[in-house]
């Protein structure tokens, strides 16, 4: 169960609500306890620097040994997937990068494997407490979370092998072309302003397909159904390492974007305790050394900076 | 091939059929639950109530499923209902279960012949009684292949619990495949344990079906013809309606000869101005005062005047559409009227001193109480019920008798009207002639003060009239009750009744004594009926 942090949990609850849910949770605890079915078991992460991190914990005092839930949408290879060998676990940078935070703070994480488009509204709703899952921090999504920054984005675009239709990058190129995408994904409306400059060049605007995870896009472009793909470059090359005789990273692109933490918005001690442990974690070079881990190149680390709504 | 069988014996997938079952089996339960509530809220004589329940299955059979799942997790939390994403899960599907379930018991419940409810009715049953005895045994058994259908489709619906993060198969499939890149193993893995699973529901069906069916023959038999089942070129129905026909009526005809009749009954013709003068010094066992009764514009009964004294046999006679049985379904109160009073031994069906309406429930109590018997011309026996049960199963519900004591009161009547060695069959496997004497006995089992006849042999094929009326002609000597029929069989009136009433156009035209009647009409429209009728 999520953590209510004291900031938002409100007694407005009525106690016939109350009634219900523990009706229908005692009905539930009975699956989970016929199955062994528990997902994520937390991952080993090494330590940031000790002492800073025992500052932290007494600082923020509430934390300390509770269980929160991390909201992912576990089809990105190298931030977060299942683990092939072990399914029940979660593998990847952000998986890593999470619990070291949490055990920066001295509270455990699990996991919620949801679409990449209802991660944010699985946090609004309090059936996550934060959200680690290569989600770019935009002043449009902050509407709905905080975020706190890690990664600097770089985009790769994948295309069939041979990059038949002559991509280029996020540019005229695209006219006429099929992408396929996320439902939610930044590079959307980035595309789909592509609309006007291929008109006045007299060409068809670019056409999207939406799937809900990149496995989806990626088979997309496999049967034939679309172009391109343009994503996280990490993603890309994994994509590429999967498929090497059938596609092909045709550029990587840069975006004004930086990848971050969403914390609810109206938690500010969470906020900045969250903030605070990856600070420390910059500071004791670990994050460096996940990223290595996992193969993202070291210019992508980010100092951590807020995104919020205006 | 390898990875295929890999991902089909993984304990990840297989754990997340675990989660599949549940969300289906919480689906289903609940959408059962609150199905019954719907289907009862729909058929309910209330308004408002099934006015509430329509307005609900427009709102959750009309938007997705997958939007329900969404709003029970994401927005319920907003009025403080967070729910585990299970039990949203669970929720969703339920309530989006619920109005389909709802219009298969709706739909299965308004498919028994309502002849059946009237029957039960007319026997002095409750509302919840008919329900219980005669609609829903059979409306189960005819609702289960929809019921499996429903089943199979909410084991896939379930499938979009994946949307609010619950770890059914679904999902822990995609985010195999996303990890892995083995995009096409793990889904056929994934198709192929929902196969087997859908293909589970079939056979639960099959078998709960096998289990209900009112035929289901002996189990060496059953074993014989699954057999014959497996193998491929033999059409399996073929013996089977072999079988029935073997089985059938149609030797029956002559097999099951009445008993010979009771000395009083078997004498002469009795004197019928003695037995006038008697009957004239009975009470009234039926009083029919002003009875005014129309269907919208059309006036069906207009100002009916009608005594029938305790003993005395009544026929209707008259042109069809002339409201005969009508009177006869406003007598035992099966129908309203608008104006106009009818008392049976001296009570008002349906009413109490004040005049005002009695509850269905109440109604019935007082049906069975006064003791008024009805004989349909559908017969409407109850279909799941055997011919001893249709007589026995009323005894013991409506009268409170026991078991004992209701079978060996079946028995005795099943012998009276000559069917003792049936008393084992189905109404389906009985003639119409049979099935008629079975009703018959059905209905003067508990001991009725008056019976009621709706034209008891209109629906017989000309060569099972007589051993009907046989028994209805001993019944009115043997037993003395009143009776009220209404009839085309001219003869048959004129032997049996002590008076003829004739109606048309919802009126009483003429009435009188039974021979008088038919040898001398006054009315020139009583005359024109009867040369028609004579000349048939």
């Amino acid at each position: 169960m999520a953590l209510k942090l004291d900031t938002y949990s409100g007694g407005r609850r009525s106690s016939a609500a109350a009634h219900i849910r523990s009706a229908l949770l005692g009905a539930l605890g009975l699956a989970v306890a016929a199955g062994g079915m528990t997902a994520g078991l937390p991952q080993k992460a090494e330590a940031a620097a000790p002492e800073a991190c025992a500052a932290l914990q007494a600082k923020y005092p509430a934390l300390k040994g509770k269980t929160l839930v991390n909201a992912i949408n576990p089809h990105t290879p190298g931030y977060e997937t299942i683990d092939p060998k072990d399914p029940t676990n979660y593998i990847g940078f952000d998986i890593d990068l999470g619990e070291a935070i949490g055990e920066c703070l001295g509270f455990k994480l699990t996991y919620k494997p949801v679409t990449f488009a209802s991660l944010l509204t699985t946090l609004q709703a309090g059936q996550a407490d934060i959200v680690i899952s290569d989600i770019y921090a935009t002043k449009d999504r902050a509407k709905a979370a905080d975020f706190i920054t890690y990664l600097k984005v770089f985009d790769g675009v994948l295309v069939a092998k041979g990059n038949p239709k002559g991509i280029s990058g996020i540019n005229s190129s695209l006219c006429g072309t099929v992408a396929a995408e996320n439902t939610g994904y930044v590079e959307v409306p980035l595309i789909q302003a592509l609309e006007a400059e291929c008109k006045a060049a007299g060409k068809p605007a670019p056409e999207i397909q939406l799937y809900d995870n990149n496995a989806n896009c990626i088979q997309a472009i496999l049967a034939g159904r679309a172009d391109t793909y343009i994503n996280d470059v990490n993603t890309v090359d994994g994509a590429v390492k999967a498929y090497p005789d059938k596609l092909e990273k045709a550029t990587a692109v840069t975006l004004p974007y930086s990848v971050g933490i969403a914390v609810p918005r109206n938690n500010l001690a969470f906020r900045d305790a969250v903030m605070a442990a990856l600070v420390e974690i910059q500071k004791s070079g670990l994050q460096a050394e996940l990223m290595k881990k996992w193969n993202l190149p070291a210019e992508q680390l980010e100092t951590p900076k807020l995104v919020l709504a205006d | 091939m390898d990875l295929f069988l890999h991902y089909l014996s993984m304990p990840y997938l297989l754990d997340g059929v675990g989660y599949t079952l549940l969300i289906t089996v919480l689906g289903l339960a609940g959408g059962l639950v609150m199905g019954v509530v719907l289907a009862a809220m729909q058929l309910s004589r209330f308004r408002a109530l099934s006015v509430v329940a329509r307005g609900y299955s427009i709102i959750f059979r009309g938007t997705p499923l997958i939007l329900q799942m969404v709003f029970c997790y994401n927005a319920l939390p907003l009025i403080g209902i967070k729910l585990s994403a299970i039990a949203a899960a669970g929720l969703a599907l339920a309530l989006n279960e619920a109005p389909f379930i709802a219009e298969i018991l709706r739909s299965n419940v308004l498919g028994v012949e309502r002849g059946q409810v009237s029957a039960g009715q007319a026997l002095g049953m409750t509302p919840a009684a008919i329900m219980r005895r005669v609609i829903a045994p059979q409306a189960i058994r005819s609702m289960v292949p929809a019921l499996g259908n429903e089943a199979v489709s909410a084991l896939k619906n379930s499938s979009l619990a994946s949307v609010v993060a619950v770890q059914e198969l679904t999902l822990r499939s995609t985010q195999l495949a996303s990890a892995t890149f083995d995009f096409f193993s793990v889904f056929f893995a994934s198709g192929l344990i929902y196969l087997v699973l859908t293909g589970a529901i079939a056979v639960i069906q099959i078998v709960v079906e096998t289990l209900l069916d009112l035929d289901r023959p002996p189990p060496r038999e059953q074993f014989r013809r699954a057999l014959r089942v497996l193998r491929p070129g033999r059409p399996a129905s073929a013996p089977d309606a072999a079988d029935k026909t073997a089985d059938g009526p149609l030797e029956e005809i002559s097999a099951d000869p009445l008993p010979p009749a009771s000395p009083k009954s078997a004498l002469a013709r009795p004197d019928r101005d003695a037995r006038a003068r008697r009957l004239a010094g009975n009470n009234v066992a039926v009083e029919v005062k002003e009875l005014r009764k129309s269907y919208g514009r059309q006036t069906v009964l207009d100002g009916i005047e009608l005594d029938v004294r305790a003993g005395e046999v009544v026929a209707l006679l008259g042109p069809s559409g002339s409201g005969k049985s009508t009177l006869l379904r406003c007598i035992n109160r099966l129908e309203g009227w608008e104006d106009g009073t009818i008392r049976v031994g001296g009570r008002f069906l349906g009413n109490d001193e004040g005049g005002r309406a009695l509850s269905p429930r109440a109604t019935a109590q007082m049906r069975a109480s006064v003791g008024v018997g009805m004989v349909f011309q559908q017969f409407n026996l109850f279909g799941h019920l055997t011919a001893r049960e249709n007589i026995a199963g009323p005894l013991r519900w409506v009268q409170g008798l026991s078991r004992l004591d209701a079978d060996r009161r079946a028995q005795e009547l099943l012998e009276r009207v000559g069917l003792a060695h049936r008393a084992d069959a189905l109404p389906r496997h009985l003639s119409g002639g049979q099935q008629q004497r079975v009703a018959i006995a059905r209905a003067v089992a508990p001991g009725p003060s008056v019976l009621l006849l709706d034209e008891p042999t209109s629906a017989l094929d000309p060569e099972l009239v007589g051993e009907v009326l046989e028994v209805i002609r001993r019944l009115a000597i043997e037993d003395g009750l009143a009776m009220v029929i209404s009839t085309h069989q001219l003869r048959f009136a004129g032997e049996v009744a002590d008076r003829i009433v004739f109606l048309a156009g919802g009126s009483i035209v003429e009435e009188g004594p039974a021979e008088r009647m038919l040898t001398q009409p006054r009315h020139p429209l009583t005359a024109r009926f009867l040369s028609t009728m004579t000349a048939e």
